[in-house]
């Protein structure tokens, strides 16, 4: 166990790098951005209203105060790190004084329970389908299967969801279109709430899950269809196992470490929220609020949600080096 | 190896290949067609509207007078640029990095993945829209075509990296070090050749990527409208509510195009991948070929 | 580790889904909203989006929380009202105010008469105490959103009585009473009662908001995407109660989502007013909808909102200082063509710098024809008389063989509709403009005096304003063609601070903004002053986003300062700034900036039209609160 030791002790200085260096990167980004926050609330406030030239003057003044956008950049960049380490990302400037992680966990729930849910029904239907459609190859559903996945796969995001939302939304319209739950639902009634919540969550996860699970069953198929040619499947077959059990024993279980590699990337990247998918569904999420974020040139919010990213995927990347080495004995824990 | 003798094999025994280059020559056609367009792309205005799919105007015109057909052609030639310029750049990073850093292990690894890792971690999509908004106009195709494939390596240079690990072990890589062979004519003769296919197939996930990314980035108004692109087209089109207008063909068109051209290389691929090695070596080495 | 990404076969079935046209016929069961009954509810679409921080209703504080949530429209209260349109009871409202502003001769103080009987939802009457706390609690704290404003004019306010505010200002100023007039919004009054007791009024939520409008919170969404106001059972103590009772019992502002879902959830009934969407998403609600009420009843549908989108030159970069040549970039313009791109012809022209919307057309528009049909431009070669009259007119039939009925035929509807003309477009005019400039042609292009390549870009600002981004690819398409180096450069979210400091050649945006219901410019132009021009490279203040210093125009400025807002000698002044602008061109105006506001009839009539035009529809408009009293339920 001491060479694991080692491995492990080594593993997680990089990590501590890694997530260091990220978030330095991402700092530099977001504050060389070109939209300067005092100005974006500014002709927010006075767009449309009596103004004078004057009282903007004033205004602009009082609040890269309040903002603490004074100071010398590296005064800025050491109060950063000093709020960081303790997981305080500073107030909102785009919904000043609101904090940056006030609004990052209201956000997160909703994209974490869209996210987790597709993304393992996706890999575990995905995996399940095409393993067996590359041991079973002669079958036709699976055959019909593998060939709409495959010509869904490549259709952008953005166009599968968008068919979506009109077909069950308008032309056949039995799905909310919008939002993450009806409008003045009641909360208290936690079971109508939760059910309120699955079925508007439906039509964004059935998307998600159509633009993401071919590329589960390719990679699964191809996978199986290779391990079956392997020679201890064939003395399987020929000592006259069950091919049900040589599916489950031999087959899939070889098949099925690079697709948790995959599994557990995809689950670090839930964090980035997705996209496409609120903007597309009107799903409250950390995507719409990223979105807005850029726009409104709040490089607080960015930079929070951006840290939580890289915390999330370089956390996934860590766990699956540490446990690599346990499943796979070729690799050596270098 | 005769590579023209090679190809025609292909072309005449497996039919794969024979669709496969049949749809990316029509789709390179179409991109070609564009040095013949009749009318230069930015113009607009310059058919009349909303017509439907005609003799005169095969694809349909757009609502802001544009002729779909020739405005495709421009499309779709700057995209297939795009995504190969991408491809091409991220696969020598990827295989450099995954090569050198599964081979040598030690400090070298440690390094190395550590950069990897910190361009995995970075999210993306917040990155490429802040670096739009810094270099705005100057912004153009081609930068945002080097930036994505800075930003795209990371994850194959991984999966690389995990073969040539495998490979490391092997008994062949104990022979060629016993037998006194560089760092580099290892890696280079050895154990390229187990993963080139991967290479080849990643080439596509990561054309297929970029040309997501751009339509994503398009989507959302984050790219150079002056650059015609598919994704930009689709932009024009959500700009004027196309699909609930009924301008159907607007969108369908371009998406066919591009759906035609994943075909075509998908196909090519495999049947390479075949080829190389009919029994998918890779596969069983961790990939997903 | 993204998956892989191949595929094999060929996707019909998209091509199959996505060209089908929509049909109206099932609608989603309906929103189902417990104890708030959609035959009683209005659902609005309140464009900000979805709220970031909805549970923040301290409106004083900069950008907390939302505004248009209905907060602006329907909770909140001030002394006065100017309706872009002709208003329930004419276009000046007092609202808290019992009548209008009182000035001293030399315009230092204001005194206001307030009405008596109004109360806070919370059964606190409103007194003057409360508008004397909303002044001085924001002059204290800068941080607040009118503190600048105030603090700079108010030297003092008090309270002589129950009834009665006295501001004695800290210089003339015969405009003060702006800041509380409700154009879109203005200072909005507080709750002193509630404010004295929450401590620091900046960290202050103000959850639930005390009303003074007709309305109250009835919930909200936490995550912010929809908001209902319930009808106060006391509205007869609130300002609006004059009019009548509110129909509505509840309104709900809703984000909606993008175009196509705005114009699909309407099509459904699920979405009674749609606040804005591009042209072609207004056709296809023409087309499908048989229960749609527009501004106009017939093309352009739009309503034309007091704001006037514009070609607006940096008048700091040398290249457009010279008056000649930014009259033969004015002389490129194919207006009609441009129309065509950016409204699909939907456009209410403007040939002079200020909206035809509202009261202006009688004011300004009309009354100026003359003046410019015998506008003369020296090109140097010749004169020439470049205003055509017939442009809206020319639109009308360009349109009519695809749109037939729809397209009016009565001149004055016309008008009305499609602007009061505009300049003819004449190439041989610009070039020689271009050459009296010192400008050559060689081959196809031009160059500049200094012997450099004329190149020009066009600021737009991309996907959030698609109408203004297509009137810009339009116009410099046609400046490209003449043998100008011109592109656009979309600016998508650094629009607002390469605007205010300046870092732009020409932008495709507005600086004009009036009353639409008043005469009086002083709501845009006060800002233009050369007084209030940055230096090149420092941060413009608006609306003065041209940075034009005029000396002549201060004399307009300042000649408007000195008298009464509804001193006739404001309209003379306003005619002399639209002469001397023409003369000028430091902008080139285009057209009203028109608002494809849809309102569906399913639930509810009354919305306010070009027949009827008792008020602005665009919803996220503060006076868009007088659509309530009018609003009758169809009892469906």
């Amino acid at each position: 166990m001491k060479p694991y030791l080692t491995y492990l002790s080594k593993r997680l200085l990089q990590f501590a790098v890694v997530v260091f260096v990220g978030i330095n990167i991402a700092y530099v980004v977001t504050h060389s951005t070109p939209i300067n926050p005092v100005e974006q609330t500014i002709s927010a406030a006075t767009a449309y209203g009596s103004t004078s030239p004057e009282a903007i003057e004033m205004m602009r003044r009082s609040l890269s105060e309040l903002y603490g956008l004074e100071g010398s950049p590296w005064q800025q960049y050491l109060s950063f790190w000093q709020r960081v380490l303790v997981g305080d990302f500073g107030p909102s400037l785009s919904a000043f004084p609101t904090p940056v992680s006030e609004l990052i966990l209201r956000a997160l729930p909703w994209t974490v329970g869209l996210l987790l849910v597709s993304t393992l029904l996706t890999w575990f239907l995905g995996n399940l389908l095409g393993g067996l459609a590359g041991y079973y190859r002669e079958n036709r559903v699976l055959r019909a299967f593998g060939v709409v996945t495959a010509g869904l796969h490549p259709v952008p995001y953005y166009v599968v969801a968008f068919v979506m939302l009109l077909a069950f939304g308008y032309l056949w319209p039995i799905l909310p279109i919008s939002g993450g739950a009806s409008m003045a639902a009641d909360r208290t009634d936690v079971v109508g709430f939760a059910l309120d919540v699955v079925i508007h969550s439906i039509l964004p996860v059935l998307s998600l899950m159509a633009a993401g699970i071919g590329g589960w069953f390719m990679g699964m198929r191809s996978l199986v269809s290779n391990i079956v040619t392997e020679d201890y499947v064939t003395y399987a077959e020929l000592a006259g196992v069950r091919r049900g059990k040589i599916l489950r024993h031999y087959v899939m279980r070889n098949a099925i470490g690079p697709q948790v590699t995959g599994l557990a990337l995809q689950l670090g990247a839930i964090f980035n929220g997705a996209i496409i998918t609120e903007q597309v569904f009107g799903y409250p999420g950390i995507g719409s609020l990223l979105i807005s974020a850029v726009h409104a040139g709040d490089y607080s919010l960015v930079l929070g949600i951006t840290t939580i990213s890289i915390l999330g995927v370089s956390t996934m990347v860590l766990l699956i080096d540490l446990l690599y080495p346990l499943i796979d004995p070729r690799v050596e824990a270098a | 190896m005769n590579t023209l003798k090679v190809l025609r094999d292909l072309f005449y025994y497996n039919k794969e290949f024979a669709t496969g280059l049949l749809l990316v020559l029509i789709v390179v056609a179409v991109a070609a067609s564009s040095f013949f367009s009749p009318y230069p792309p930015l113009d607009v205005y310059v058919v009349p509207p909303d017509l439907p799919p005609s003799w005169q105007h095969p694809f349909g015109t757009t609502s802001r007078g544009q002729d779909v057909f020739w405005q495709l052609t421009f499309a779709i030639r700057n995209t297939l640029l795009f995504g190969i310029v991408v491809a091409v750049i991220s696969r020598v990073i990827s295989l450099c990095v995954g090569l050198v850093s599964g081979y040598r292990g030690g400090w070298v690894d440690r390094v190395l993945m550590s950069l990897n890792d910190t361009f995995v971690v970075i999210p993306l999509f917040p990155i490429l829209v802040l670096f739009y908004f810094i270099m705005r106009d100057q912004m153009t195709w081609g930068l945002l075509a080097l930036i994505v494939a800075l930003l795209g390596w990371a994850y194959d240079a991984r999966l690389i990296r995990s073969i040539a690990m495998s490979l490391r072990t092997r008994e062949f890589t104990r022979q060629a070090v016993f037998s006194g062979m560089g760092t580099g004519r290892i890696v280079w003769q050895e154990h390229l050749p187990f993963v080139l296919p991967i290479v080849f197939s990643t080439t596509l996930n990561n054309i297929n990527w970029s040309i997501g990314i751009e339509v994503t980035l398009s989507v959302l108004g984050f790219t150079d409208i002056n650059t015609p692109t598919i994704g930009g087209m689709i932009y024009w089109a959500n700009q004027h509510t196309a699909l609930v207008s009924g301008i159907w063909w607007w969108v369908a068109f371009p998406i066919a195009l591009v759906v035609l051209l994943f075909i075509g290389l998908f196909l090519l691929a495999i049947s390479m991948n075949e080829y190389i090695d009919p029994r998918s070596r890779l596969s069983r080495l961790g990939g997903q070929a | 580790m993204h998956m892989l990404r191949m595929l094999s076969l060929a996707s019909g079935l998209l091509l199959g889904a996505s060209g089908l046209t929509l049909q109206a016929e099932t609608a989603f069961a309906q929103v189902t909203v417990p104890g708030v009954p959609r035959s009683q509810t209005i659902i609005l679409e309140n464009p900000e989006g979805t709220i970031k921080n909805p549970g923040w209703f301290n409106i004083w504080t900069l950008n907390a929380g939302g505004q248009f949530t209905g907060l602006h429209q329907l909770a909140l209260d001030t002394l006065w009202y100017i309706d872009p349109e002709r208003g329930l009871d004419g276009p000046w409202e007092n609202s808290l105010a019992s009548e209008k502003p009182i000035y001293n001769s030399d315009f230092t103080e204001m005194t206001v008469k307030l009405k008596s009987d109004i109360y806070w939802s919370d059964g606190v009457a409103f007194t003057a105490d409360d508008v004397v706390y909303t002044v001085e609690s924001q002059i204290k704290n800068p941080g607040m959103r009118w503190s600048a404003l105030l603090s700079l004019n108010v030297e003092r306010v008090s309270a002589p009585d129950a009834h009665t505010v006295h501001f004695k200002l800290k210089k003339p100023n015969s405009r003060f009473h702006a800041l509380f007039t409700v154009r879109f919004n203005a200072i909005w009054i507080m709750p002193k009662h509630v404010f004295e007791k929450a401590g620091d009024p900046l960290k202050f939520d103000f959850n639930p908001p005390v009303s003074l409008g007709a309305y109250k919170l009835h919930s909200f969404d936490p995550n912010g995407k929809w908001y209902i106001w319930q009808k106060r059972d006391d509205w007869q103590r609130t300002t609006l109660g004059r009019y009548g009772e509110p129909g509505p019992t509840y309104a709900a502002y809703v984000d909606p989502g993008p175009p196509d879902k705005r114009v699909i959830a309407q099509l459904n009934h699920n979405l009674d007013v749609v606040h804005d969407i591009a042209p072609e998403g207004m056709f296809t609600l023409t087309k499908q909808s048989d229960s749609l009420k527009t501004w106009f009843k017939n093309f352009p549908f739009a309503h034309p909102d007091p704001t006037l989108p514009s070609v607006i030159f940096n008048m700091q970069n040398p290249a457009f200082q010279n008056r000649d040549v930014r009259w033969a970039l004015a002389m490129l313009i194919d207006i009609k063509a441009v129309s065509m791109a950016a409204y699909r012809g939907a456009a209410t022209l403007s040939p002079i710098a200020i909206p035809p919307t509202g009261t202006h057309p009688e004011d300004y528009h009309v009354p100026l024809r003359d003046w410019l049909a015998s506008f003369e431009l020296d090109t140097g070669k010749r004169k020439i008389r470049p205003y055509d009259p017939t442009i809206g007119a020319q639109i009308a039939d360009m349109l009519r063989p695809s749109m037939g009925d729809q397209i009016p035929t009565d001149p004055a509807e016309i008008d009305r509709a499609f602007g009061y003309g505009w300049w003819k477009a004449d190439p041989q005019a610009a070039a020689e403009l271009l050459q009296k400039a010192g400008f050559t042609k060689r081959g196809n292009s031009w160059y500049m005096p200094d012997g450099k390549p004329f190149s020009v870009k066009v600021m737009v600002e991309g996907e959030t304003r698609p109408i203004l981004t297509r009137a810009g690819t339009m116009i410099v398409q046609q400046w490209r063609q003449f043998g100008i180096d011109a592109k656009t450069e979309v600016a998508q979210g650094t629009m607002l601070d390469r605007r205010n400091t300046g870092d732009f050649e020409i932008l495709i945006s507005w600086s004009v903004e009036t009353y639409g219901g008043h005469p009086d410019l002083s709501f845009f132009l006060d800002s233009w002053h050369s007084q209030f021009v940055a230096p090149a490279g420092k941060t413009q203040s608006p609306r003065n986003w041209q940075r034009w210093a005029s000396p002549e125009l201060d004399r307009i400025i300042e000649a408007v300062r000195r008298i009464d807002f509804d001193d006739p000698r404001t309209v003379e002044l306003g005619r002399e700034y639209v002469k001397l602008m023409v003369r000028e061109m430091p902008i080139i105006p285009l057209m009203a900036y028109n608002v494809f506001t849809a309102m569906d009839e399913t639930y509810w009539t009354g919305y306010p039209t070009a027949e009827d035009p008792y008020a602005n529809p665009v919803p996220n408009w503060g006076n868009s609160r007088a659509m309530m009293v009018r609003l009758k339920p169809t009892g469906k």
